[in-house]
């Protein structure tokens, strides 16, 4: 399935509800240009989240192209450094940008745990001195 | 950074040059213009007749402004001249520089003015660590501006250069032929506008090249920290210094203010002039709780921005868990290319119960219940942070080890330096490491989240919860960390569960956090007063006697006035009223010793064989928490 098409409708999943809780903003995704673009638009109104092609306006524009926004919606991409490359621009608030990007995922693979280094080997090798 | 480098900013635009007002910048030499973390200019180089210049004088006007005298000429012997040349120079969106040429002689002045400019645009930690660029540069002239662009695939930053003056311009800078009358004035207005920039042919001119005047930027800017000024409790107090110390400081706060994209009204304090003008977790909410009395604002705004950043994923790379507070946000190439994870970096293990401790002490300065309401989900996130990740050990203590082997910090409290935590004999624990005022600052969250939810929540049942855990917490603390022969709390318990058993100011902060029982307090208050800790000015950070005790080392016997702060709050918290009233007058006399300016760090040399408190050499100043210190320390007494 198309990845970005699967996000999208994920967002109105039971259970995503505390990721925007008490939030209320509205971000549209002009993906592409020309005949291939193609639009999602997010209303959020107090945490209740609302997915639809349609293109009203938004308190925030997106403009990105289709593999940015596939690799920022699977986690290859983070979307604050793609915003500092250019790979994608924000018309509108900024803070609408920020609050969504809570619900994108971490980097694949991530597992957030290490295994511990014990004092030993600390001293022995005088790491980061 | 040498004596007679001069540095102006606004927010995280700054300008560091020489007392001529010059930039000439090598790849590891920290001057030029700054912005968002990329230098837009390494090169800005004056001449006159093709001659470079002399200051005569050089006045820092407001922390924004600075105005250069010079005389053409660079001979060692001053020769009367027949030239002035004055420089003023404001910090907005990159910079405005006023240059008047003065002619004081009867005859007219025929002259070259030549202004060289260049842009290498490193990223801050380029200029740090010496890295090669790996996109390319180009110059060009556009409808009337000298336009410097760096491009790495979609990553464009561009630097603007336009005069008012009629200029002839190219690649590298701007030529002015002029006549100045006997006895007249010549003068033009530089703009210098740092930009994102577009791509193309034709690039489009960034808001703010033409037609801001630099009089109007000027004069808004000295309205604003006026208005600062005025808005800030007014100080009296018969020790005439404190009154001197606080105006200081206060100017200095004004200078820290930092505001973020999101909220461009309202700011917040960054870490340190010039090189941490950026949001620090820690930095911002410890030098806002210094701030409370003074200035609540600072507070709301940090609380308000590090919510819209706070984590809610896993993330190895930044170090990002959910409901982690971020440690510091970047904004420069590096990573922008996720060469480095500051987009934002989470590795800290401090920030998050300190953001309900932050929560908490506003609501008690401020009333505020609107924003403690808003802030709900954030204060409840970071709690649950607190148990469900910040656990490494599985022993019920906070702890840190990144996850970021590559970039990420290693030590992730406070005290950041390799060395700072160890055992007596001077070895090093392993990681996780569970540093003892992580948690103190863990107890107190949960003691301070139980009461908001009681009061402003209406959620008795987790208020009661967060009690219990916080009751519980400090009754394992007190036995686990209590070094029996020495009668004080040990830095940290090592992966084995051992007692990283060196005597430090980390204990001073226990008594800021309320975790120490009571009959055991008397007894860090005797450490904390005792000569192998205090030195008469301040506290050190680690006592004389342990193996890796050094006077004039960061984190190993040094005074840091933010640390002293903290700890002289919590002595009053435990009524150790002259114990507390000891570390203010020291702190503060050191304050009277440096103009008002605190370092970050002084040497922890005993007072009684130095006149004065020695100053760690530091590439920044103001620093954020030493300008909170003097503000927090009154109400210590």
């Amino acid at each position: 399935m198309d990845p970005i098409g699967q996000f999208f409708a994920s967002l109105v999943e039971p259970g995503r509800i505390s990721t925007f809780e008490g939030e209320s903003a509205s971000l549209r995704f002009d993906i592409g240009s020309g005949s291939r673009r193609e639009r999602w638009r997010v209303q959020v109104t107090d945490g209740e989240v609302a997915v639809t092609r349609a293109s009203a306006p938004a308190d925030a524009v997106v403009h990105i192209e289709r593999p940015h926004l596939e690799a920022i919606v699977t986690g290859r991409l983070n979307a604050q450094a793609a915003l500092l490359r250019g790979l994608l621009t924000c018309e509108g608030s900024m803070a609408a940008l920020i609050m969504f990007q809570r619900c994108l995922p971490g980097p694949p693979g991530s597992t957030g745990r290490v295994a511990p280094i014990s004092s030993q080997a600390v001293t022995a090798g005088r790491r980061s001195a | 950074m040498s004596a007679e480098l001069v540095q102006i900013l606004e927010g995280n635009t700054f300008v560091v040059s020489d007392d001529r007002g010059d930039i000439e910048a090598s790849a590891t030499d920290p001057t030029g213009l700054f912005s968002f973390d990329t230098r837009f200019l390494s090169r800005w180089v004056l001449t006159v007749n093709g001659q470079r210049l002399t200051a005569l004088s050089t006045d820092d006007l407001q922390y924004f402004q600075a105005r250069f005298f010079l005389v053409p000429g660079t001979g060692t012997v001053y020769i009367d001249s027949k030239l002035s040349v004055i420089r003023q120079r404001e910090v907005a969106d990159g910079f405005h520089e006023e240059l008047r040429v003065l002619n004081h002689d009867s005859e007219p002045a025929k002259l070259e003015i030549r202004i060289e400019a260049g842009s290498d645009f490193a990223d801050l930690f380029e200029v740090k660590d010496a890295l090669v660029k790996k996109g390319s540069y180009q110059a060009r002239v556009v409808s009337g501006s000298l336009v410097l662009q760096y491009q790495r695939e979609t990553y464009i930053r561009q630097t603007w250069i336009s005069a008012t003056a009629t200029a002839a311009i190219d690649e590298s800078g701007l030529s002015f032929s002029i006549t100045v009358p006997p006895h007249g004035e010549w003068s033009t207005d530089l703009h210098v506008v740092a930009s994102e920039g577009s791509p193309g042919e034709a690039p489009e001119a960034p808001v703010g090249i033409r037609g801001q005047g630099g009089r109007r930027v000027r004069e808004d800017m000295a309205r604003g920290l006026e208005k600062w000024l005025g808005r800030a409790p007014r100080l009296e107090c018969d020790w005439r210094p404190l009154e001197l110390i606080y105006r200081r400081c206060m100017t200095d706060l004004a200078a820290l203010r930092f505001s973020t994209l999101t909220m461009p009204g309202r700011s917040l304090p960054a870490a340190g002039l010039p090189w941490f003008m950026t949001i620090f977790g820690r930095d911002s909410i410890f030098t806002s709780l210094q701030a409370l009395p003074f200035n609540s604002e600072l507070a709301a705004t940090t609380l308000l921005a590090l919510a819209e950043r706070q984590g809610t994923r896993t993330d190895d790379f930044r170090d990002e868990d959910p409901g982690r507070i971020l440690h510091e946000m970047r904004y420069g190439e590096l990573t922008a290319f996720e060469e480095r994870p500051h987009s934002p970096y989470y590795g800290n293990a401090d920030a998050t119960p300190l953001y309900v401790v932050l929560l908490d002490e506003y609501e008690r300065w401020t009333g505020d219940l609107k924003l403690v309401r808003r802030l709900e989900q954030a204060a409840r996130a970071a709690i649950a942070w607190i148990d469900e990740y910040a656990d490494l050990q599985g022993n019920g203590y906070v702890s840190y080890q990144r996850r970021n082997e590559q970039t990420g910090l290693e030590n992730q409290c406070w005290k950041d330096s390799w060395d700072s935590i160890s055992y007596r004999n001077g070895d090093l624990p392993g990681f996780p490491r569970a540093t003892c005022e992580l948690q103190g600052y863990a107890y107190d969250a949960k003691m301070r989240g139980a009461r908001l939810a009681r009061q402003v929540w209406k959620d008795a049942a987790f208020a009661d919860r967060l009690e219990k855990e916080a009751a519980d917490l400090k009754r394992r603390f007190n036995r686990d960390f209590w070094v029996e022969d020495g009668e004080y709390f040990a830095v940290a318990i090592d992966t084995d569960g051992r007692q990283v058993d060196s005597l430090t100011s980390n204990i001073g902060h226990l008594l800021w956090s309320g975790i120490v029982d009571k009959p055991r307090a008397r007894a860090v208050a005797r450490h904390l007063m005792s000569p192998r800790l205090f030195s008469g000015w301040g506290i050190r950070t680690m006592a004389e006697g342990e193996a890796r005790y050094n006077p004039i080392g960061y984190h190993v016997g040094t005074v840091w006035p933010f640390d002293n702060s903290f700890i002289a709050w919590g002595l009053r918290r435990y009524g150790f009223k002259e114990e507390a009233a000891a570390v203010v007058a020291g702190i503060m006399e050191a304050a009277e010793v440096f103009a008002g300016r605190l370092p970050e760090a002084f040497g922890g040399y005993a007072r009684s064989s130095t006149l004065y408190p020695v100053q760690y050499p530091t590439a920044c100043s103001p620093q954020a928490w030493s300008t909170g210190a003097p503000l927090l320390l009154p109400c210590c007494c």
